[in-house]
């Protein structure tokens, strides 16, 4: 891959391939700070966003970020750690527009701030939901698995 | 903010005309929308925090509710990275008989979006008609698997049974009735139809750009003239054994995105036909024990849905359950075109659009 190639000579020391391969290709950047600089060069080869994918391994967070594109079945997933000091990393919706809604169900699930994103509200829950519900703390309880929204009581 | 000549429409998420449980935040000038705001999560189940309590084997019942019009396609993309994860080989008979299913269940897909589109347009004889073909192959699926909608066929390792004896001969003959109906019948109820035409040609225009702004797969991408399937891009199962076309429209409109499924209908035909004479006789299973442990890696599949590119990205830790499951899902992505879809046009139209992206709102949801 042209970009793949690109990015290693470019961030040399901050940036690790995991495996290469045709359809699949993994890599790691060290410093989140540099998220905004890298998508930018992924632009290039890549159109979209495919998928955000957040894993929990407290205390660190991972984000998995999954590129494709419209002229072949590339994919490039990019990793970044985020620690549970500064739950926050900038966004990526003026590289690439269709990370929007992904990066608002990322802080919905997770509780990630994504600095600079346009409107980050909860997408998938109530405004008024207490915690993240894809966190490994988070206990499924009674009271979550009877919730219906309405204020009545039986 | 809201103007002083403008009223703020809230269509949804319980309304007859939503397919699901969409809503709509529309605001109005006269009879003209000048800002539209879509609000998603009504039917959110938590389906990938239930991945996580489940064994791999127990999740197959989650795929069948998250897109419940194409059930089998869910259950095969799960079946297929499951697999991949834990490295089991399933036989040749195994891959076809999916092929067929998957197709299958497209055929019944887009049949479904042909109906309620035209319910949407008040053509209640159209809505009529593709129930009553999708009714064909619903009584085939029932034979095969015993479920209508969910039909939990598939498993670790192919599928929970074979084929029953002589079911090929009614697959064909339901397709053949099928593909004269559709080519026929439908012609003379939708593309042939003035009203229809006037109703859908040059509404809703999605152009390229806007495809690849917003992330958009599938049909939808593929009316506005993006030659882009994964069934012939990264073939799996036995697409690459198969000769068949993506159909591909060029204007963008509702009308091309109609065009589209109903093109593809016949081209699943194509490919089930195939399927049926190519059929490998043999076992249609490996075993696989009901509880499997993966070790720890990513897994990431993506595969053509009815509705677009639908992926599962898995991680897992050497446990017998997922360490964490990400659905990527096509009309999620698509959903969100509407708010500049529907921006300076009528209100009557903003339905015809919304029907012709075919939301089905458990898969965005999820």
């Amino acid at each position: 891959m042209v970009t793949l190639d690109k990015l290693k000579s470019g961030f040399k020391g901050e940036l690790e391939v995991l495996t290469e391969e045709p359809k699949l290709s993994i890599i790691r950047i060290k410093n989140k700070k540099l998220i905004k600089k890298v998508a930018w060069q992924i632009k290039e080869e890549f159109d979209i966003l495919y998928a955000l994918s957040v894993v929990d391994y407290t205390p660190v967070f991972e984000l998995n970020y999954i590129f494709s594109n419209y002229r072949n079945a590339d994919s490039l997933v990019l990793k970044v750690n985020i620690d549970e000091k500064d739950f926050s990393i900038d966004s990526i919706t003026d590289t690439f527009n269709s990370a929007n809604w992904e990066e608002r169900e990322a802080y919905d699930l997770f509780g990630i701030k994504f600095n600079g994103h346009p409107d980050l509200r909860r997408i998938l829950l109530p405004e008024d939901w207490p915690g993240h519900p894809l966190r490994k703390d988070f206990k499924v309880d009674d009271e979550i698995r009877n919730w219906t929204g309405l204020d009545l009581k039986f | 903010m809201v103007k002083e000549n403008s009223i703020r429409l809230n269509i949804g998420p319980v309304h007859p005309a939503m397919h699901g449980v969409l809503k709509l935040i529309l605001d109005v000038e006269g009879d003209t929308i000048t800002k539209a705001q879509t609000e998603i999560g009504f039917l959110h189940r938590a389906s990938e925090k239930i991945a996580e309590m489940r064994y791999f084997s127990n999740y197959y019942p989650i795929m069948d509710k998250l897109d419940y019009v194409s059930a089998l396609n869910m259950e095969i993309l799960y079946a297929s990275v499951v697999e991949k994860a834990a490295g089991i080989e399933i036989p040749p008979r195994a891959v076809y008989i999916r092929t067929i299913m998957a197709e299958i269940q497209r055929i019944m897909s887009h049949l479904v979006f042909i109906g309620s589109f035209g319910e949407d347009l008040g053509n209640m004889t159209g809505f009529i008609w593709a129930l009553r073909e999708r009714e064909l192959l619903m009584n085939v699926v029932e034979k095969i698997s015993g479920g209508r909608l969910a039909p939990m066929y598939i498993c670790n390792g192919g599928m929970f049974y074979d084929f029953p004896q002589g079911i090929e001969n009614e697959i064909l003959e339901a397709l053949s009735i099928i593909e004269d109906k559709v080519k026929h019948e439908y012609n003379a109820m939708f593309t042939k139809n003035q009203i229809f035409l006037s109703r859908t040609k040059g509404i809703g225009v999605l152009t390229k750009d806007m495809v690849k702004k917003y992330g958009i797969t599938g049909p939808i991408a593929r009316a506005s003239g993006i030659r882009r399937d994964l069934r012939k891009v990264s073939p799996y199962l036995a697409y690459d054994k198969v000769d068949f076309n993506i159909p591909v429209e060029n204007d963008g409109d509702t009308y091309s995105r109609f065009v589209v499924r109903v093109m593809e209908i016949l081209e699943s035909i194509k490919i089930i036909r195939q399927c049926i004479k190519d059929l490998p006789a043999g076992s249609s299973k490996t075993a696989v024990p009901w509880i499997i442990r993966i070790p720890k890696k990513d897994t990431f599949v993506k595969q053509e849905s009815s509705r677009g590119e639908m992926g599962i990205f898995l991680v897992t830790d050497g446990a017998d359950k997922p360490y964490r499951l990400k659905l990527r899902s096509p009309t999620f992505f698509a959903i969100r075109a509407l708010e500049e879809l529907l921006v300076n046009i009528r209100v009557a139209d903003a339905f015809v659009i919304v029907a012709s992206i075919d939301p089905v709102m458990g898969e965005v949801d999820r």
